[in-house]
C-alpha cells in the first residue's frame, strides 16, 4: 500500500549544501543509504524473478532432470484450461473485492468527513480491525461463517425459508466468499486513505456549493468524486498488483482440495495454480512459465494504472 | 553486477540439481538424534514416544508438516535444496513420483533392507521399488477396508445392528446403495458421508487392475473396472443417500460428532481419525465389512534422503519400529494394519479388539479384506487421476455437474493435467 | 488534524450514525465471533440456532491450543520477526528516504525510478527460485529467511521521502554542514528525530505485515519450534479432523496481541495512515 502515486513524485533537487570541503564519506554517503535495499532486492526480488524466466524454458523436476524445451511450457500454458480458468478467477475476484470496496469507502469517508461528528476517532479505529487481523483467521472465521450446513449465514438465510446456499462449491458462491474476506480486510483501510484525502479539500468549496443550493448529493457527485480522483485511481493501481497475486484466501477456503480450491477449480486464482504446479506437481518448468505469464500481467495493468495515473490531473483547486 | 547475477544463477542452478552438500554430522549428534517428518492425524508422537523408552539415549526430533499430501509437498522443496530430514513419511499415492527419481533417497538396500524384505506383503514392498531395483521406502501399514456404522442410528431406522447381519445386508455396492435408500427414507437424514471417498475410492481400489496396467501403461479411461467404480459414485448420488460432506473437511468433522451419517467407510487409519474427531461417540460404533469383498485404501512407507545427515539413526528406527512384531505392537495401540503378513494369524492380532467400536475384532476384519486382495500398480500419475475423479463426482453431487458428461469431464481433467 | 477542512455545516443527521454503526458491526463482529467459538466447542459452534454468547470453554480449548502446538514459541518467534522487520523498515527506509529526498549523487532518479518498479514484481511468482537462494544460503527453516527479505520496503521509502521533503527544510541541513557535521552525524541528530514519528508508524504497518504474513513462512519454516503464529493456526487444522473451536481459539490468541497493541497505538496508526496520504 503506497500513500504518494510514483508518477508524480517528480524529484526537485533541493539545492547542494554548500560545504566547505565535500569529504569522501560523504559523497559515498547517499550510496551507502540506499545499498541496503537494492541489495536484498537484488538477491530476493531480481535474482529470483530472473531465474524464474530461465526455469521457464525447461522441463524442470526439482528432484530430478532438467531438459531444456524452449517454448514449449508457453505453448502449453495457452492452451491450457486451467491457466484461462485462473485468469478468469483472478481477474473476477479482483473486480468482486475492489468495486464494493471502493463504493463503501467512498460512503464511508464521505460520513466520516463530518466536521461536527462524535466518536470519530472510535470509528476510525474500528475501521482498522480487519486491517490487523491475519489472513489465515479471518479464512477461518469467514469459512465458518459462510459454510452450508452449520453456519451462521446459512442459518439466517433458512430463517427467512431459503435454501443455504453452498458457498465454497459454486464458481459465483467462492468469488464471493474469497472477495467478501479481500473487501472486509481492506475497506476501512481505504477509507482512511479517502478521508485524508477529503480533509485536503477547502471547506469554501463545499460551502459555496450549499449556498448555490447543491444537496448533500451533488456535492458528493462534483465534489468529493473529483477531489478523490488521484487516490482513487492510486487505490486501484495498488489493488491490482495486491489483487493479482491473491493466494492464501483460496487456500485456505477449500483445505480438503488441496491446492485446487474446489472440485472445478472454481476458486483457484493465479498464484495458487502456480504453487499447485510447482509445489504440488514437482512441474517447476511449468509453474515458471505460469509465473512469467503472471508478470507480464502485473506489468501491463500496472502499465495501464501508471499511465492513466499521469493523465488524470489531481482536481486541485 | 551482471556477472555477480549470472554468476549466483550458476550456483543456483547448481544447487538446484544437486542441493547442498549433505555435509558431515557433528560428532556428538552422530546416531544420537535425527529429523522425522510426518503427518498429522495419525498420532505419530505416540510411536516416538514408544521408541524413546527402547532408546533413551536417541532423541527424535519429530514434525508433524500437515496432511500427507502437504508432507509430500514439503519433502519436494527440501529434495530441490533445503535442509532434509533424516526420516520421513510418504503416503502409498505420493510415493509414485519420488519412486522414479529414487537417487534423491538412500537405497534402503545398502543398510540391510534386502533382509527384510520378504517380512513385507509383496505388492505393498514392490511399490518403493525403483527401477534401478533399489528400495527407497519400508511400508508401515496397509489400508485395509470396513465400513463404520452407528448402531443408535441403524436401530432408530429399524435396520439390525449386529455386524454380521449388518455385513450380509451389503453383499455388493448395489446393495449397499439399497440400505442407504431405506435408511434415509426411514430418518429422513443421510445415510454415508459423501460418494467420492465414501463409494468411488472403496470400489476402484478393490479392481484387479486400477489406472496403470501391469506393464505400466496408463488405462484410466478404458478400464470397465474404473468405469464401473465411477458409475457406482454417480448411483449414490442419484440416490440421494449422502450428506455431501468432503472427507476431512470442518463440516464433515462436526457431522460425525452430531451423527448426521450413520456410516463412513473406515479403513484401519480411519478408526484413530473417528475417535479422535468424536470421543463422546465411542460405543455407538461398529464394524462391518466393505461390500464386495477385499479391497485397500492408503498405507504409508518411511524413507531416508540421500543428504541425511544421520541416516545411521534413522534406519535404526525403521528396522526397530516396523519389524513384523513392532508393527503388531503398533496395531494393538493405534489400529493401523501391519504390512507384515506373518503376523495375520498372530493370536494378539486376532484377538484385538476395538471398545470404542462396541469391541469389534478389527484384527480379524481387516486382515480378511486383505486376503483376498488382487494387487494392482500404481504409476506416478494415479494419485491425480483419483483426485480428478473425485472432483467429477463431488461436483454432480454438489449439483453442479452434469451426471451425463462426468465420465467425459473427468477425463478431460486427467489428460490436461497428466499433459497426455 | 485539522477540522477546518471538513464539511460544514447542518447537523449529522442520524442515518450518518447508523450507517457507520453497521459499518462497525461488521469490521468488529467477524472477531467477536471468533471469540464466542474459541469459548464453546465445536458442537456448540455448529448449533443451530448459534449460541452468540461467550461459553465458558475458553481456557480449556486455550490449554489445548498451547499443548498441540508450540504457541507460546511461536508467539516469540513472531515478535521477534515482526519486531525487527519494523523496526528495520523504520531505520532503513529512512535512511534511503533522506537519500533520496536531500542529497544529490549521480543516477538519483534512476534509481528512483527503479525503487518505484520494484513495487510492481510480483513476489509471489518466484517463490521456488527465493526458496532455493534462501537454502543455499543454508537459511532454511531460521527467522532471518524471514527477516532479512523483509526488510525491503519500496513502498517505505516513498513514504519517508515524501515526509522527509516536507519536515525538513533545507536550511537546517545547511546549518549543520556549517557547523561540520558529517551526513551520517546530520541524519542521526537532525533528520531522524524529526520524522520519527512518520518512522514509528512505517515500523507498525512492518510490523502488523510481518506478524501477519503466511505464505513465504510457509514455504520456508518446517520445524516446530521455528513456527510463526499463522503457521502455529495452519498447524492447529491438521488435515483430517479439524476442532473447530480449537482452530479459532488458535486464530483467537494469534490476534490477540495485535489488539493489545492496536489499543495503545491504533490512534497513531490511524493519524499515520491519513497523513502519508494523498494530499491531493
Amino acid at each position: 500500500m503506497t500513500t504518494i502515486s510514483p508518477a508524480r513524485a517528480t524529484i526537485t533537487p533541493p539545492p547542494a549544501p554548500a560545504a566547505p570541503r565535500r569529504r569522501l564519506t560523504d559523497i559515498l554517503a547517499p550510496y551507502a543509504y540506499i545499498a541496503p535495499f537494492f541489495a536484498i532486492f537484488a538477491v530476493f526480488g531480481l535474482i529470483p524473478l530472473l531465474f524464474t524466466f530461465y526455469v521457464a524454458l525447461f522441463d524442470w523436476n526439482p528432484i530430478g532432470d532438467h531438459v531444456f524445451i524452449g517454448w514449449d511450457n508457453f505453448t502449453r500454458l495457452f492452451g491450457d484450461v486451467r491457466f484461462w480458468n485462473a485468469v478468469r478467477n483472478t481477474i473476477s475476484i479482483w473486480f468482486l473485492s475492489n468495486v464494493p470496496q471502493l463504493a463503501f469507502a467512498l460512503l464511508l469517508a464521505h460520513l466520516l468527513n463530518h466536521v461536527r461528528l462524535r466518536f470519530a476517532v472510535f470509528f476510525r479505529m474500528s475501521m482498522l480491525v480487519p486491517y490487523i487481523t491475519s489472513v489465515a483467521a479471518t479464512a477461518i472465521v469467514f469459512s465458518q461463517i459462510f459454510d452450508r450446513d452449520y453456519g451462521l449465514l446459512n442459518w439466517l438465510i433458512g430463517l427467512f425459508g431459503f435454501e443455504h446456499i453452498d458457498f465454497v462449491q459454486s464458481v459465483w458462491g467462492s468469488h464471493v466468499l474469497i472477495a467478501v474476506m479481500v473487501t472486509w480486510r481492506w475497506t476501512g483501510y481505504t477509507t482512511l486513505l479517502y478521508l485524508a484525502s477529503l480533509q485536503a479539500v477547502p471547506r469554501g468549496i463545499y460551502e459555496a456549493a450549499a449556498v448555490d443550493g447543491a444537496g448533500t448529493w451533488r456535492q458528493f457527485l462534483h465534489i468529493t468524486i473529483p477531489s478523490l480522483r488521484p487516490v482513487i485511481v492510486f487505490t486501484i493501481v495498488t489493488s491490482t498488483i495486491y489483487g493479482l497475486q491473491i493466494f492464501t484466501e483460496p487456500l485456505l477456503v477449500s483445505r480438503t482440495t488441496l491446492n485446487t480450491c474446489g472440485a472445478v477449480r472454481q476458486c483457484q486464482t493465479l498464484t495458487l495454480f502456480l504453487y499447485e504446479q510447482g509445489f504440488g506437481q514437482f512441474e517447476f518448468g511449468y509453474a515458471s512459465a505460469i509465473g512469467v505469464a503472471l508478470f507480464l500481467m502485473v506489468v501491463v495493468f500496472a502499465g495501464i494504472n501508471f499511465y492513466l495515473s499521469t493523465r488524470i490531473r489531481p482536481g486541485r483547486p | 553486477m551482471v556477472a555477480a547475477v549470472g554468476s549466483a544463477l550458476a550456483v543456483l542452478a547448481m544447487s538446484g540439481c544437486s542441493g547442498s552438500s549433505g555435509g558431515t554430522p557433528s560428532e556428538s549428534a552422530a546416531g544420537k538424534s535425527f529429523e522425522f517428518w510426518s503427518f498429522t492425524g495419525i498420532n505419530q508422537k505416540a510411536d516416538v514416544a514408544k521408541y524413546k523408552e527402547k532408546r533413551p539415549d536417541v532423541e527424535v526430533k519429530l514434525t508433524e508438516v500437515g496432511g500427507a499430501t502437504e508432507t509430500a509437498q514439503a519433502l519436494t522443496t527440501a529434495l530441490a535444496g533445503g535442509k532434509v530430514p533424516d526420516l520421513v513419511l510418504i503416503q502409498g499415492d505420493n510415493l509414485p513420483k519420488f519412486v522414479q527419481q529414487p537417487q534423491n533417497f538412500v537405497d534402503l538396500r545398502t543398510l540391510g533392507a534386502d533382509k527384510m524384505k520378504s517380512d513385507y506383503l509383496d505388492w505393498v514392498i514392490s511399490q518403493s521399488v525403483a527401477k534401478d531395483g533399489s528400495i527407497i521406502g519400508i511400508p508401515t501399514d496397509v489400508g485395509g477396508m470396513a465400513v463404520a456404522y452407528r448402531t443408535d442410528l441403524f436401530k432408530e431406522a429399524g435396520l439390525p445392528t449386529d455386524r454380521d447381519e449388518v455385513s450380509k445386508l451389503w453383499p455388493t455396492w448395489d446393495a449397499f446403495i439399497e440400505t442407504g435408500k431405506k435408511y434415509t427414507a426411514a430418518t429422513g437424514k443421510a445415510f454415508i458421508d459423501n460418494a467420492g471417498t465414501g463409494i468411488f475410492y472403496q470400489a476402484v481400489n478393490q479392481v484387479s487392475q486400477k489406472y496403470y496396467d501391469p506393464a505400466g501403461n496408463p488405462v484410466y479411461d478404458k478400464n470397465p473396472e474404473v468405469k464401473a467404480a465411477f458409475d457406482l459414485g454417480l448411483k449414490a448420488v442419484a440416490a440421494k443417500i449422502t450428506a455431501r460432506q468432503a472427507s476431512f473437511s470442518d463440516a464433515w468433522s462436526a457431522g460425525i460428532k452430531k451423527g448426521d451419517f450413520a456410516v463412513i467407510a473406515a479403513p484401519s487409519w480411519m478408526l484413530g481419525q473417528l475417535k479422535d474427531n468424536a470421543p463422546d461417540t465411542k460405543g455407538k460404533w461398529d464394524l462391518a465389512k466393505i461390500p464386495g469383498g477385499a479391497g485397500n485404501w492408503g498405507g504409508s512407507y518411511l524413507a531416508i534422503p540421500k543428504r541425511a545427515k544421520n541416516p545411521k539413526a534413522a534406519w535404526e528406527y525403521i528396522s526397530s519400529t516396523q519389524s513384523p512384531q513392532g508393527q503388531l505392537q503398533h496395531f494393538t495401540e493405534a489400529g493401523s494394519l501391519p504390512t507384515t503378513p506373518s503376523v495375520y494369524k498372530d493370536p494378539k492380532l486376532t484377538s484385538v479388539k476395538e471398545p470404542f467400536f462396541n469391541d469389534a475384532p478389527i484384527g480379524t476384519i481387516y486382515t480378511d479384506s486383505l486376503l483376498g486382495l488382487k494387487p494392482f500398480l500404481i504409476g506416478p500419475d494415479s494419485a491425480v487421476m483419483g483426485q480428478e475423479f473425485l472432483n467429477a463426482i463431488t461436483n454432480v453431487e454438489q449439483g453442479k455437474g452434469d451426471p451425463a458428461k462426468a465420465w467425459d469431464a473427468a477425463l478431460t481433467a486427467i489428460r490436461t493435467a497428466i499433459g497426455g | 488534524m485539522t477540522t477546518t477542512n471538513r464539511r460544514s455545516g447542518d447537523r449529522v443527521r442520524w442515518w450518518t450514525y447508523a450507517l457507520l454503526a453497521l459499518a462497525v458491526f461488521a469490521c468488529v463482529f467477524p472477531l467477536y465471533w471468533m471469540f464466542v467459538v474459541a469459548t464453546t466447542d465445536t458442537a456448540a459452534a455448529t448449533e443451530l440456532p448459534p449460541e452468540i454468547v461467550p461459553g465458558g470453554n475458553f481456557f480449556h480449548l486455550a490449554e489445548l491450543v498451547f499443548t498441540t502446538v508450540p504457541f507460546v514459541q511461536s508467539i516469540v518467534n513472531s515478535l521477534v520477526v515482526a519486531a525487527t522487520i519494523g523496526a528495520g523498515q523504520a531505520v532503513l527506509c529512512a535512511l534511503a528516504g533522506f537519500a533520496f529526498a536531500k542529497l544529490r549523487f549521480r543516477g538519483r532518479n534512476v534509481l528512483l525510478l527503479v525503487v518505484v518498479l520494484t513495487m510492481t514484481v510480483p513476489t509471489e511468482l518466484a517463490i521456488v527460485p527465493r526458496y532455493m537462494i534462501i537454502s543455499w544460503l543454508e537459511w532454511t527453516d531460521t527467522l532471518q529467511a524471514l527477516i532479512v527479505p523483509g526488510l525491503a520496503n519500496a513502498f517505505g521509502i516513498f513514504w519517508m521521502r515524501q515526509h522527509i521533503s516536507s519536515a525538513i527544510s533545507d536550511e537546517i541541513l545547511q546549518a549543520a554542514r556549517i557547523d561540520g557535521a558529517t551526513v551520517w552525524q546530520i541524519f542521526w541528530r537532525v533528520v531522524f528525530p524529526l520524522v520519527r514519528p512518520a518512522a514509528f508508524v512505517l515500523g507498525l504497518l512492518g510490523f502488523v505485515t510481518a506478524w501477519n504474513d503466511f505464505l513465504w513462512p510457509f514455504v520456508v519454516l518446517k520445524s516446530p519450534e521455528m513456527y510463526t503464529v499463522q503457521i502455529a493456526i495452519k498447524a492447529l487444522q491438521n488435515s483430517f479432523a479439524i476442532d473447530l473451536g480449537l482452530a479459532m481459539s488458535g486464530s483467537f490468541l494469534a490476534t490477540l496481541p495485535l489488539i493489545v497493541l492496536f489499543v495503545f497505538v491504533g490512534r497513531r496508526m490511524v493519524a499515520g495512515i491519513m497523513d502519508g496520504a494523498f494530499k491531493g
